[in-house]
């Protein structure tokens, strides 16, 4: 069903007639669930005050469902630049970001912008780090808001999912009038209301303090890992890092693997 | 404080200025657009002003010269009735009198051929009596003249003069013959010699004249052995009393020795309405450029606030805030008065034409052919430029200084304190209405009244920001309960978005809304007027044919019939019966008279008093009431029979405006200089009539009864039955043309031809007036695009993420849209009952007050509707570019936007 409704969206996977064909495929991290992200060759830079900055350069990534994808770095190393890159909202240089969504492959780099925030809308929630809510929306609004752009009913989703993030009594307040901690978690219900495959997560406690960052990311965790969702998340955070399945460092727009222990500590 | 320290806080005062001037100058060079919008507001505003200045000084002043440069160094004059005086009065002045400080004139318009066929005052004067009163022919031997050119110029008849820059701007030569036409005669005139004029009065006195010795111009005129005027320089004091009282006694019956500058009193305050209507319609661009101002610093201001927070933190005094903000706009303002100045002048050379076109068709036939540039219409649209730019962003320069220094306010917390101001705003608004009405009950004069309209405007553009939000809140109201579909998400974001940002789009659609209420009322005004007029012109046109001299005037005819040609008329096969009119000026004698001496700004202590200080009025005398059982009255001594009755008895009818301008009622009396002195004739009506000058209607016997003159000025006539009106017209014509050589030419109209001719005058006087409403309303647009942009700047951030959400290009624009159409629509619908306001407000004060009459209002759903769509139009067109624009943001660099 969500191969059909890429299809009536004018989307082609990359199996159809006429593709580009499929470059290697160079595991990073090997386990039995089924590969979701592929990425190859990615580069992104920017012009700055005349030279060019790379950013992002010749990124080779698998992702598998299911998993807790951490990106550590440095402020402008370039984690959100691929967290863009991945979900659509930022075209590449170079390079492919494919995911196998509904037993299709879709290079999403080859679509146009339509068909890209189509896919982004039916497939991919979203978590900012902050002022990531619409302020003119009620907060049960804000979380409804993939499934009505997509004229889609919510079926009380909404209301329930806020439940389930402590805000049940909050459905008709107004994102201002929320706390920080109060507005993320709205965001996740936001970005889980229309169960996506795949979760981004752009520094989602970076802007909270502590106690509320880290029942934030509790949250986030239950949320998402409990329903088998694959979470990839920016952050400066080795704490955060310390609970995710893979830990990928960004340095000089390169990918650097960590690898971990059983427990979950780094090596 | 000491030298040296003073110094040191000068040097220390300069580097702030400096610094807070280049911090203004790069926030306004990293928005341009932005800063566009406001020097566009600003420039347009200026643009109209100084336009309209040019355009009215230009043709007051062709006026003024062809009055009072003319009337030269004249301190009073003797004028006779419609026809003039009898020449043996200069003759016994001189002669008998032994006044030599006198001098006759014979002054009317022509049209000349080889002179562009433009309307050109002949001047016919006694050469021997000039030198005192004006210095024409000071120099006349300079230049190509043959030297002997004034012994040509007296001695032979049909010769004239004329200045040396109108020869060569018409390529006529010394020598060459020039064609005239006066009445519909032609006359061969010779140019005999060029002048060269002494001082610049002379040379623009002389750039629209031909001078005539004063036989030559009774000739063209048909006035042989007639004056129009004897000009006289009276001394000042008890010499001069002596010398009226003596001139009194000479005077004949149909003659009045009045102040020389009267003329031009009279006439200047009856344009000065009209001029005033243009000045007022020519401010309105910039009071909805000064919403513009206000909104674009706001918007700049509120974009800034957490770098005047951390201005603030580092030590800049609110001073300093407010002098960089109000500085950033004066400079603005600066360049948009600049750019304003240069478009004004270019909109003042378009304007001039149609001004000018209007005080022909209306009061006075003037020429003006080229606009000058006075100081003092530059400084003021100058200052008043920089004036807006300051009023318009002091608010908000004063609202920056309230920036805390540390956790700038939140754009909510400063919407919430908005929103909290908005009573109190409401309560202004009331006050203003209230002082508006106040203003525009009493009958003062019309500056007052104009006032009293701005507070209006004003009033309801402050009541805006609380219908916006009702308006909104329905809206909301209705999309949360009746559009509640998940597919309807955009319409109910829309109103919340301009809720959110109540303090510019109100201002925005306040801006959009008086443009589009001064659409509603001007267009209410126009079209009730064209309908009156249209109206009486069924009344009062009832002849099948109408018979006049050609006419420099729309709506006067200068010259006379001959009697040939009006028994040519009489006796043309088909032709029933014939009807007559005249029409003349003659010297009316009322008690709010602006043309008394010491009113025209005499001084009465030393100069003598003019015993015939009178106001001039139109005249006409008509066979018969033509208008009969249609004829309207505002007032009148019975049904139409019986007021005619009486008017044939020898009472009169003046005109509505002469009626409210002079607070004249029936059965009033007022004293007319007839040929038989001044004598009173009781008003038996007042009736309706477009005219803007005061006309009374007399019965055609009675005028002749006391006026010795047999001319008829136009005639009615009626055909026999079953006669096709447009072929007899066609006939006439084509019979006319073949009449003998040196027949009169006449204008022949059939009564649909006048009637059109009519509709023409008035549309075209209309033609300015929808100009500069065309104007505002761009400025309007330009606010409503400013609005948007600055909002869709405010709103990266968000934009970004609606986009990162899924929302696509297309849902986006329609979002965009939505938001522009409500603007509009409610900017359209505030309108309608302010536009209704102002209609009744220019229909019943502006206008009776202006021209003196009375409109009836008649409203067409039609005009409301339209400008509904005009403000829904305006503002979805002002739409398409923002929304352009948020569709191309990218989503990666949104959601990263401050």
């Amino acid at each position: 069903m969500r191969a059909e409704g890429l299809r009536a969206e004018g989307l082609r996977s990359v199996d159809e007639p006429g593709a580009r064909p499929d470059a290697t495929v160079r595991p990073a991290h090997t386990g039995s669930s089924a590969l979701l992200i592929e990425i190859r060759g990615l580069r992104k830079s920017y012009a700055e005050a005349g030279r060019t900055r790379i950013v992002l350069d010749a990124i080779d990534l698998d992702l598998r469902a299911g998993e807790f994808v951490c990106l550590l770095g440095k402020s402008g190393s370039g984690k959100s630049t691929l967290l863009n890159l991945i979900s659509g909202i930022d075209a590449p240089d170079a390079g492919d970001v494919t995911l196998h969504a509904d037993g299709e492959r879709v290079t999403l780099t080859t679509l146009s912008e339509r068909a890209r925030t189509l896919f982004r809308r039916r497939n991919i929630g979203i978590i900012f780090q902050f002022f990531n809510l619409i302020p003119t929306l009620t907060v049960v609004e804000n979380v409804r808001l993939p499934l009505e752009l997509a004229g889609r009913a919510d079926g009380g989703a909404a209301a329930e999912l806020l439940a389930a993030v402590g805000l049940g009594d909050r459905l008709d307040t107004y994102p201002d009038r929320l706390s920080g901690g109060e507005q993320q978690r709205v965001a996740i219900a936001r970005a889980l209301i229309h169960d996506p495959l795949l979760i981004l997560a752009d520094e989602p406690t970076g802007n909270l303090d502590d106690d509320t960052g880290e029942s934030v990311l509790e949250l986030l965790l239950r949320l998402t890992r409990g329903a088998g969702k694959t979470l990839i998340m920016a952050t400066h955070a080795p704490e955060i890092a310390a609970r995710a399945d893979r830990v990928l460092h960004v340095v000089h727009g390169h990918l650097q693997e960590e690898h971990l222990q059983k427990e979950g500590q780094a090596v | 404080m000491t030298a040296r320290a003073g110094s040191g806080a000068s040097i220390s005062g300069w580097r702030t200025g400096q610094s807070v001037l280049r911090m203004a100058w790069r926030h306004v060079w990293r928005r341009p657009l932005q800063s566009l919008f406001l020097v566009a507001g600003v420039a347009i505003g200026v643009a109209m002003i100084v336009g309209i200045d040019l355009a009215n000084g230009a043709a007051q002043r062709a006026f003024e010269l062809g009055t009072e440069s003319i009337a030269g160094r004249a301190t009073h004059e003797i004028v006779g009735g419609p026809s003039g005086l009898d020449q043996s009065l200069y003759v016994q002045l001189r002669r008998e009198e032994g006044y030599t400080l006198s001098a006759p004139v014979v002054e009317d318009y022509v049209v000349v051929e080889e002179l562009d066929r433009q309307p050109v005052r002949l001047l016919g004067i006694d050469p021997f009596a000039e030198a005192p009163f004006r210095s024409f022919l000071g120099r006349g031997d300079a230049g190509p003249s043959a030297p002997n050119y004034l012994d040509d110029f007296m001695a032979r008849p049909n010769t004239v003069l004329m200045s040396v820059a109108t020869a060569a701007r018409y390529g006529v030569d010394v020598g060459a013959p020039i064609t005239a036409l006066s009445g519909g005669r032609e006359f061969t005139l010779e140019v005999v010699g060029l002048l060269e004029p002494a001082d610049e009065l002379s040379a623009r006195a002389l750039d629209n004249l031909l001078l005539a010795d004063i036989a030559t111009a009774q000739e063209v005129f048909g006035r042989v052995g007639r004056l129009d005027r004897i000009d006289l320089i009276l001394p000042s004091g008890d010499a001069g009393a002596a010398w009226m009282e003596r001139f009194q006694a000479l005077l004949p019956d149909d003659a009045r020795l009045a102040a020389a500058s009267s003329r031009a009193g009279t006439v200047n305050e009856m344009t000065a309405a009209f001029r005033l209507n243009l000045t007022a319609l020519s401010l309105l661009a910039l009071v909805v450029g000064l919403f513009l101002i206000y909104n674009t610093v706001t918007f700049s201001v509120i974009q800034r606030r957490p770098v005047i927070g951390s201005l603030r933190a580092l030590g800049m005094t609110r001073g300093e805030i407010f002098g960089m903000v109000l500085g950033e706009a004066i400079l603005l303002g600066i360049l948009g008065t600049g750019l304003g100045l240069g478009l004004g002048v270019l909109l003042g050379q378009g304007a001039v034409q149609l001004v000018t076109q209007t005080i022909n068709d209306l009061f006075f036939v003037v020429a003006v052919r080229d606009v000058d540039l006075p100081a003092s219409t530059l400084l003021k649209g100058g200052a008043i430029g920089v004036l807006a730019a300051t009023i318009g962003a002091a608010i908000p320069a004063w609202e920056a200084t309230g920036v805390p220094p540390v956790g700038a306010f939140q754009r909510s917390q400063i919407e919430e304190r908005s929103r909290r101001l908005l009573p109190w705003v409401a309560a202004a608004a009331v006050g203003l209405l209230a002082v508006g009405g106040l203003l525009l009950i009493p009958d003062w004069n019309l500056i007052v009244a104009f006032v009293g309209l701005f507070a209006v405007i004003v009033g309801c553009a402050l009541l805006t920001p609380l219908l916006t939000w009702v308006v909104m809140a329905a809206v909301q109201w209705f999309s949360g309960t009746v559009l509640r579909a998940p597919g309807n998400l955009l319409w109910r974001m829309a109103p919340r978005t301009i809720l959110r940002s109540l303090s510019r789009t109100s201002v925005a659609v306040a801006a959009l809304m008086v443009a589009v209420s001064v659409i509603i009322g001007v267009g209410v005004m126009i079209s009730s007027f064209r309908n009156t007029v249209s109206l009486w012109l069924d009344e009062v046109l009832q002849a099948d044919v109408f018979v006049s001299p050609p006419s420099y005037a729309a709506n006067q005819v200068l010259t006379t019939l001959d009697p040939a040609t009006v028994e040519w008329f009489a006796d043309y096969p088909g032709v029933s019966s014939m009807a007559t009119t005249r029409g003349v000026d003659v010297a009316a004698f009322l008690d709010s008279a602006p043309d008394s001496v010491t009113d025209s700004g005499t001084d009465s202590a030393t100069e003598p008093v003019a015993s015939g200080a009178a106001s001039t009025v139109r005249l006409v005398a008509i066979s018969q009431d033509l208008a009969g059982e249609d004829r309207r009255y505002r007032a009148s001594v019975g049904d139409s029979a019986t007021t005619w009755a009486a008017v044939q008895e020898g009472a009169i009818l003046v005109n509505e405006p002469m009626a409210n301008r002079h607070d004249l009622q029936v059965g009033d009396s007022i004293r007319l200089q007839t040929d038989r002195g001044p004598e009173a004739f009781t008003i038996a009506g007042v009736n309706v009539d477009f005219d803007v000058n005061d006309v009374i209607l007399m019965a055609d016997p009675v005028y002749r009864s006391h006026w010795n003159d047999l001319a008829i000025s136009a005639i009615g006539l009626f055909l026999e039955p079953g006669q096709d009106v447009d072929a007899m017209v066609n006939t006439m014509r084509a019979s006319a043309a073949q009449r003998a050589h040196g027949a009169q030419e006449v204008v022949i109209q059939s009564n649909r031809g006048t009637r059109e001719n009519a509709l023409a005058v008035f549309d075209r006087t209309f033609a300015i007036t929808v100009a500069l409403q065309v104007l505002a309303a761009l400025v309007a647009f330009i606010g409503i695009l400013s609005t948007l942009m600055s909002l869709q700047l405010e709103r990266m951030r968000e934009i970004g993420i609606l986009r990162a959400t899924g929302m696509t290009r297309g849902q986006l624009w329609r979002l965009s849209l939505i938001e522009t159409g409500l603007i509009g629509a409610t900017a359209g619908l505030i309108a309608v009952p302010t536009g209704l306001v102002l209609a009744v407000i220019l229909i019943y004060i502006i206008n009776l007050r202006s021209f003196g009459w009375t409109l009836e209002m008649q409203l067409a759903a039609g005009e409301f509707g339209r400008a509904f769509v005009v403000a829904l139009a305006a503002a979805l067109l002002a739409g398409i570019y923002p929304a352009w624009r948020m569709g191309r943001i990218q989503p990666a660099i949104a959601v990263r936007a401050e």
